[in-house]
């Protein structure tokens, strides 16, 4: 599904991350794990067209991604969150997640004036969509709250409702359950492994490793920039290199 | 009474091109300081088609046109910098609109301005008397207020918004931030030139010192004091400052004062300006969201 | 063949000038992160301020004017940041920028309640220029580009061998990781107040005494200045320089083809190209 080969990208003589190669296929929910400053945002920055690399290729679905801008990147499919969370502010819940579904009659300004009955109709059908989503996630009592306005977690789960909203094939966690409380993650992994019925491949990354271990089929782990191992979760925690990455130095 | 329609005629014209504004600023977060560039194309171009006996629809469809077009042209490598760059972008290009109005004498009568601008004639409709005037402008603000209102609260206006918020997480969403900030701007930027060609029939005479940054600040003042980013406050904002400015006129002081009362109304304007974005940068209305802003 | 060098001389003597402009630009957007729209109106008053003493009724000659204007002008600029940007060193952006443009509108049209619309000189009799190798320059242009060139020199002493220099490019840097190491990042930016304005005071006060004073000339040279800075680099020092003499030279040799109504143009052009062609220039010190 997702390929990544050789990619490297440094800054300023910074190796972020360094000839990397990896690949998603048939799990429905892969981890990427690694030390702290071990290039797993980069690498998530740079599958989704945030930061172009300096070498090597991104493939999704066996069409090459890498280079294309983030906008290019979510319309092939791939939806992603981000550590601190990226909600709008000034815009409430309902529409934030409004906002994601692709393709969006209303969103061409011409539509606006001769197609008011389609849009209408995917409107409503997009709300419909959205307050189910919103209620899964357990915020429908604030669906009408400015975003700014939601507790950290509370914006952590809108941000994961939303990228659901957009129908992905694969959506991207960048750590999902950092700064937020132990209710609030176990939620959060509900939500995750309800939606993994319904199809969607995960790609995420966490520093929890018992949110790992409940979550992931597949664990893929960087260090330097680098990928160092992968495996099932009780794999490369007996793994002496993943060991020896968090360890050692 | 002709006053009061004087006052009308004016509130209307700069509640355009204050909406005008306030979708570039206030909803999609573009810092445009030269919109008064686009009000003068509109003015221009209206002024000189009619002055050639087109008649005013046309002219006036075609100087939207003109401003849309400049707007568009101007937008396109700009719109990819950051804030503050635009924003200085923006504002030198304001200032080579008004030099060329200034120097290109054989188009623009240059310094000397052009006067007999005719009255308009809509539909056979000839807008001659002050209260007929006024009732073309009031239609005009009306419709854009309405026009501009329903494409905000669309979903196209629903991502312009998200743009301004957070412009990463809009294209992390598949919105194409860069065309849609194009699209805003040249929507600004035609009804400004509506605005502008507005103007320039009511005053009957316009020269490239009517275009200055006094004009943009007085949209921005407009736009900030009733409240960016919502319907009702470029019009709120339009009654205040009309007012303001033009009851000084009531006072009738000696012609020698207006030396002075001109840069003084204008340094009023400049620190209002700076005191609003000190102590109310929301501005007079509040934006309804159940609950205060963090 | 002689025109063309007196129009690069005409072009480094400008330089020179907008070169001081924007190197104060750069300077506070380097430390604070946001360009001044005011920074014309400094310029603008440090001019007005030299005019000021040297009229009746104080008329004070050139020497003993200057430092008083230069004091003045640092004042102006240090009173700007206190009254208005430091309450809103937290606002976003265009809070900010609102505010400095109507800071900016405020301190022109003061120019012109004090001293109405109309073009002022400082009234210093033209003089025949010095003639050599068939140009021409006279005694006031070598004092600007020789003042430009002290304060130039003075500037890279301060920020590159001394303390406070070596503050204000920590500041400069990271603001947050600047403070949390213990610089007085307080007294780094009121330096760079002081710095700038009497920088743009300078730059004023050559500019009048090279052409003339009027209420907006601040706005034209505030383009230019940012015209510079980008050119050169935003945030850096040495550039802001090399900017300044290129859009300097550009404008004289520019209306040598071009007509000269639209010479204050020519660094908006620059300007133009330069975010077209080199867009990276501009995401040094993006947020994000």
């Amino acid at each position: 599904m997702l390929e990544v080969r050789g990619l490297s990208k440094s800054f300023g003589g910074i190796h972020a991350v360094s000839d990397c190669t990896l690949g998603l296929r048939n799990y429905a929910i892969a981890g990427l794990i690694g030390p702290n400053g071990s290039g797993k945002t980069t690498l998530f920055n740079l599958v989704t067209g945030l930061i172009p690399p300096d070498r090597g290729e991104v493939r999704f679905l066996g069409k090459r991604i890498d280079g294309c801008p983030p906008h290019e990147v979510a319309q092939h499919g791939i939806i992603r969150t981000f550590q601190l969370t990226r909600i709008f502010p000034k815009m409430t819940v309902l529409e934030n997640m409004l906002l994601a579904p692709p393709r969006q009659t209303g969103e061409r300004f011409l539509s606006l004036w001769f197609r008011q009955g389609k849009i209408r109709g995917e409107e409503a059908r997009n709300r419909e969509k959205a307050l189910h989503l919103i209620e899964t996630v357990g915020l429908s009592h604030l669906k009408d709250q400015f975003a700014e306005n939601l507790s950290y977690g509370q914006q952590k789960l809108l941000e994961l409702g939303r990228a659901l909203m957009a129908d992905p094939k694969m959506i991207l966690l960048d750590e999902p359950t950092a700064g937020i409380n132990p209710s609030m993650i176990r939620k959060m992994i509900d939500v995750i492994l309800k939606m993994r019925e319904s199809g969607t491949v995960f790609f995420i990354i966490e520093h929890n490793m018992d949110v790992v271990i409940a979550l992931c089929d597949w664990v893929f782990v960087l260090d330097n920039g680098e990928k160092i191992s992968e495996g099932t979760p009780r794999e490369i925690q007996n793994d002496p290199k993943v060991i020896e990455a968090y360890l050692g130095v | 009474m002709d006053f009061l329609l004087h006052l009308g005629v004016l509130i209307a014209i700069y509640t355009i091109f204050a909406l005008s504004l306030n979708l570039e600023v206030g909803y999609t977060g573009l810092f445009n300081f030269g919109h008064v560039a686009f009000f003068g194309i509109g003015a221009y171009t209206c002024a000189l088609l009619t002055l050639q006996r087109i008649p005013f629809e046309v002219s006036l469809l075609i100087a939207l046109a003109m401003a849309g077009f400049w707007g568009c042209l101007l937008s396109l490598p700009s719109l990819r910098l950051r804030g503050d760059y635009f924003g200085i972008a923006t504002l030198g290009f304001g200032e080579i609109i008004r030099m060329i109005f200034q120097n290109e004498v054989w188009l623009t009568k240059g310094p000397m301005g052009i006067p007999g601008i005719p009255k308009p004639v809509l539909f056979s409709y000839r807008f001659a008397s002050l209260p007929q005037y006024f009732s073309l402008t009031l239609g005009f603000a009306v419709l854009t207020f309405l026009f501009l209102r329903v494409t905000l609260r669309s979903p196209f206006g629903r991502v312009l918004r998200a743009i301004r918020d957070d412009e990463v997480a809009a294209e992390t969403l598949g919105k194409n931030a860069f065309r849609y900030r194009v699209k805003a701007f040249v929507i600004g930027s035609v009804f400004a030139g509506l605005a502008g060609s507005l103007w320039a029939h009511y005053t009957t005479f316009i020269s490239p010192g009517d275009f200055t940054l006094l004009e943009t600040i007085l949209a921005l003042l407009i736009v900030v004091l009733g409240g960016q980013g919502t319907a009702w406050g470029p019009v709120i904002g339009a009654v205040l400052l009309i007012l303001f400015q033009e009851s000084l006129r009531l006072l009738r002081l000696p012609a020698e004062w207006t030396r002075y009362l001109a840069p003084l109304q204008q340094m009023i304007f400049g620190a209002l300006l700076v005191l609003l974005m000190i102590f109310r940068p929301q501005g007079l209305i509040r934006v309804k969201g159940k609950g205060s802003h963090a | 063949m002689a025109f063309l060098f007196q129009s690069i001389l005409n072009g480094i003597l400008a330089g020179c000038i907008y070169a001081l402009f924007a190197m104060g630009l750069t300077l506070i957007y380097g430390v604070l992160n946001f360009v001044n729209f005011s920074h014309g109106e400094l310029i603008m008053w440090g001019a007005y301020f030299l005019y000021f003493l040297m009229e009746k009724p104080l008329g004070l000659p050139l020497c003993a004017a200057l430092l008083p204007a230069l004091l003045l002008t640092t004042l102006l600029g240090v009173g700007m940041d206190r009254a208005v940007f430091k309450p809103l060193r937290k606002a976003n952006a265009l809070t900010l920028l609102i505010a400095a443009l109507g800071l900016s509108f405020f301190l022109r049209n003061a120019a012109q309640f004090f001293y109405g619309a109309e073009i002022r000189t400082y009234g210093f009799e033209i003089r025949r220029g010095m003639r050599f190798w068939g140009m021409s320059i006279t005694v006031n242009q070598v004092a600007i580009i020789l003042t430009a060139v002290v304060c130039i020199v003075f500037l890279y002493f301060l920020f590159h061998r001394s303390a406070l220099g070596k503050s204000m490019r920590a500041v400069s840097d990271d603001l947050e990781l600047a403070r949390v190491v213990g610089i007085d990042s307080k007294r780094a930016i009121l330096s760079a107040w002081v710095i700038a304005s009497a920088l743009a005071g300078v730059g004023g006060i050559l500019l009048g005494l090279d052409t003339n004073l009027q209420p907006g000339m601040g706005l034209i040279n505030l383009v230019k200045a940012f015209a510079a800075t980008l050119l050169g680099g935003v945030g850096n020092l040495w550039g802001a320089l090399f900017g300044g003499i290129i859009i300097g030279m550009a404008e004289n040799l520019g209306v040598l083809i071009i007509s000269p109504g639209y010479k204050d143009a020519i660094a908006f052009a620059i300007m133009v190209l330069m975010l077209l062609l080199r867009p990276s220039v501009l995401l040094g010190r993006g947020r994000d």
